[in-house]
């Protein structure tokens, strides 16, 4: 009587291993990608940071009665728009994908006014050609030196 | 009674399972090169940024604590001085109590240029060394009067910045910034009455 064993391993159990070593591999290389990614999104989120303290930084400088309260979006801003009745113009560097918000409030005591708000919102795309957008915000109070 | 154990792969096996190894593996080295390049181009870019970042973050902070000091013949000279291979102003130095003069210096170079800043007496140090394709700054003086206004109006002093930074390699995204620096001190020293 003849009898044959084949005790090797069989292909599916070795295509199955391989698949199972891919699964694991998957978060590794998943890793890299993200990290590029984030270095993307620092890189992204600098330009806004450093859009928002360039708007900020010219309404900081002006003198207190030149700082018009109300608000503002990217089309009344950008362009050498007006700021509210004022002469002053907005000078803004052209940066791609960025939208500005502008924001400024009273703060009145007695009918007098303390302080101006000022908000300044910049969104701007997650990733380059993506639809998610973000949002960076910086806000700071401006005290009325005339009081 | 003759029994044959057969414990061995067939050839065929062999044959298949190293190719699939083969397609397999090479992907994954394919995968891991590219991730790889892609890594360290972002790492420039990084190093790159953060250079940019530290360079503006330093170049603000003296600028906000710029101050109007008459100089030496009593006059009032221009409160920023630029020129393209130079940016001076005078800030106040509170470790001093007193007005320093505070220069910034760009050596450009074909492979790459620095900057380099100087406070006061102290030695020369060096920002960002053999990074800087090219950069430019000047100062902007502009000067605004409302329309119904019998006051000499608001005069607005800023320094409109343009910087590319790029790696030895070339093999990285290069950094640009373009932006605009106004110094809130300086403009409200300027425009007090």
């Amino acid at each position: 009587m003849n009898k044959t064993q084949r005790s090797g391993l069989s292909m599916i159990e070795i295509v199955f291993s391989i698949g199972i070593l891919a699964l694991i591999m998957l978060p590794v290389f998943m890793t890299f990608s993200s990290g590029n990614r984030n270095i993307q999104l620092t890189d992204s989120e600098f330009r806004a940071h450093t859009a928002a303290i360039e708007l900020m930084e010219q309404i900081v400088s002006l003198p207190f009665g030149q700082i018009k309260s109300g608000e503002y979006d990217s089309d009344t801003i950008i362009d050498g728009g007006q700021f509210a009745d004022g002469p002053v113009l907005f000078k803004l560097s052209p940066v791609e994908d960025l939208r500005h918000t502008l924001k400024i409030e009273d703060i009145k005591r007695d009918g007098k006014t303390l302080f101006k708000k000022v908000t300044v919102t910049i969104k701007f795309a997650a990733a380059p050609g993506s639809d998610r957008i973000r949002e960076f915000f910086m806000k700071t109070l401006v005290a009325n030196e005339n009081l | 009674m003759k029994t044959c154990k057969t414990r061995a792969f067939t050839l065929v096996e062999i044959i298949v399972v190293c190719g699939i190894v083969t397609v397999f593996l090479g992907t994954a080295i394919m995968l891991f090169t590219n991730f790889r390049r892609g890594f360290s181009r972002s790492e420039g870019t990084a190093v790159l940024m953060q250079d940019g970042a530290l360079f503006l973050a330093r170049l603000r902070t003296d600028l906000n604590n710029a101050v109007i000091a008459p100089d030496a013949s009593g006059g009032t000279p221009a409160q920023i001085n630029t020129t393209p291979d130079q940016l001076s102003f005078m800030v106040y130095s509170s470790r001093e109590a007193k007005a320093l003069p505070v220069i910034y210096r760009y050596l450009a170079a074909e492979n790459g240029g620095s900057i380099f800043r100087r406070e006061g007496g102290e030695k020369e140090r060096e920002l960002i060394k053999d990074r800087v394709a090219s950069l430019t700054w000047q100062t902007e003086l502009e000067r605004f009067v409302e329309p119904d206004s019998t006051g000499s109006g608001t005069i607005r002093l800023s320094i409109g910045l343009d910087m590319k930074l790029k790696m030895k390699s070339g093999d990285e995204k290069p950094f640009s910034l373009k932006t605009s620096i106004f110094p809130a001190r300086l403009n409200r020293q300027l425009n007090s009455p």
